[in-house]
């Protein structure tokens, strides 16, 4: 058994990243024209950002995954040009490392709603950790900071959490995730009969 | 990304894609450590410049890939002039609150906000995808097998756009109401488009090690990429005029001259 990721694993994460990175692009003019009323609405949609992580690895379920997928989806966004430039490159590594983090803290091994809502709230929390810094979201006035925290939370569970289980669970359906996860012990017992 | 529009060839164009990829960081690094609005400023007006004039595109076509920056400056620092902490009130009406220190925050936040958008464009326009993924492989050892499916995952973006299309109009054509739910939407839009990409994407790779494609072996690269005396003068540009313009703004702050940051901690 070779051990980490194959180019199958990279090749179809990075693929799915891409699409999502399109995704993000569409989304971006979106996000900035809900932007401007200051009351933070424009946050309930910030959870879409970290998506990447939880589909792929939620459709391949190997280690590195998550982090890779948010890497490739910044970089995907990133060279189409993004109107939030260079930073969404290091959103994204950071976004990925933390939902990495929670997936690795479960050992790889569980793949329920539970643990990729934790991971799409780690990854919510890496971000606000870069915007403590970038910006200066803790100069907010207390009740605006947390109208911010609470519905990038929110986002982040719908998003992250919820749509992207249920978008795994319509991939199953369908099929396609057969072709790239590891074969189970199931199909070794039904080869052994 | 280059499909875009076509402008000039510039000198911008020909520096070592990893080499301007790391700089750019740096530059990212560096901004988000400034704190006071004139420097900032400074740095983005050196940023502007390289923008207009390094990178070989119309004024025309600027002014429409800058569009989206207004938006980016007013949403950015909109919401920190509103309701920012502050203690000189210039403007109170219910919750909102304009005070200085909130008002010169913001601006700080909208031309920082500005610089990366435009550094990241300047990247974007003169940076070929192929040229920055050979280049990741032979400066910074980046394996082959990452290098190569990012490469064929940014072939594959307009198949996917037309692919977006095509399910776009097939379900219009079975009569799908648009204006559903917004996720139920969303959702099946995303199926179709993820599952068609797996399937494509897992083909190459079966493709490709079929054609005994290795990560592990010493390889050659078809196009080799090295460095120019354009990439010193990459360099030397940032230093010289970010040194420039830190100098200017410390002795000749033409701004409020204090640090942006709200340190209650610090006062009294």
């Amino acid at each position: 058994m070779q051990k980490g990721l194959k180019l199958t694993d990279i090749l179809v994460t990075i693929v799915i990243s891409i699409a999502f990175g399109i995704l993000y692009k569409i989304w971006g003019p979106l996000y900035y024209a809900v932007k401007p009323f200051g009351l933070h609405i424009d946050q309930l949609i910030y959870g879409m950002w970290f998506m990447a992580a939880t589909v792929a690895f939620l459709i391949i379920r190997k280690p590195g995954v998550a982090l890779l997928a948010e890497i490739a989806a910044s970089s995907g966004e990133f060279l189409m040009g993004s109107e939030f430039g260079l930073e969404v490159l290091l959103y994204g590594l950071i976004q990925g490392l933390f939902a990495e983090f929670i997936l690795f803290a479960f050992r790889y091994k569980r793949f329920d709603l539970f643990v990729i809502s934790l991971a799409a709230l780690s990854s919510c929390t890496g971000s606000l950790i870069m915007d403590f810094y970038k910006g200066y979201i803790g100069d907010l006035s207390t009740w605006n900071l947390t109208l911010l925290i609470v519905f990038r939370m929110i986002g982040s569970i719908l998003f992250t959490g919820f749509f992207a289980v249920s978008i795994a669970k319509a991939l199953e359906a369908t099929g396609v995730t057969n072709l790239v996860r590891s074969s189970s012990k199931k199909d070794h017992e039904a080869l052994d009969q | 990304m280059n499909s875009l529009f076509s402008g000039k060839y510039t000198w911008l164009h020909s520096i070592n894609p990893s080499l301007k990829l790391l700089t750019l960081l740096s530059l990212f690094v560096l901004a988000i450590n400034i704190h006071y609005l004139s420097f900032m400023v400074g740095f983005s007006c050196v940023i502007l410049t390289l923008f207009i004039f390094g990178t070989g595109y119309s004024y025309k076509q600027l002014l429409l890939l800058s569009l989206p920056f207004l938006f980016v400056f007013l949403s950015t620092s909109s919401s920190m002039i509103l309701f920012g902490k502050g203690e000189t009130i210039l403007f109170k009406w219910a919750y909102v609150q304009i005070s200085e220190e909130s008002l010169i925050r913001g601006i700080h936040l909208g031309f920082r906000a500005l610089s990366f958008a435009m550094l990241g464009l300047i990247f974007a326009l003169t940076t070929k995808p192929v040229m920055l993924f050979y280049s990741l492989m032979q400066q910074l050892k980046l394996p082959p097998k990452f290098a190569y499916s990012f490469m064929a995952a940014i072939r594959l973006i307009p198949i996917m756009i037309e692919e977006y299309q095509i399910i776009m109009n097939a379900q219009r054509v079975r009569g799908i109401e648009q204006k559903n739910h917004f996720l139920k939407r969303m959702q099946r839009l995303a199926i179709p488009l993820l599952s068609q990409s797996i399937r494509r994407a897992y083909r190459i790779a079966v493709s490709m090690e079929a054609k005994r494609f290795q990560s592990n072996r010493k390889r050659t690269y078809y196009y080799e990429v090295g460095f120019s005396r354009n990439d010193l003068l990459f360099l030397c540009y940032f230093l010289v005029l970010l040194g420039l313009a830190y100098l200017l703004s410390t002795h000749y702050p033409f701004l409020p001259n204090t640090d942006v940051r709200y340190l209650s901690d610090l006062r009294d």
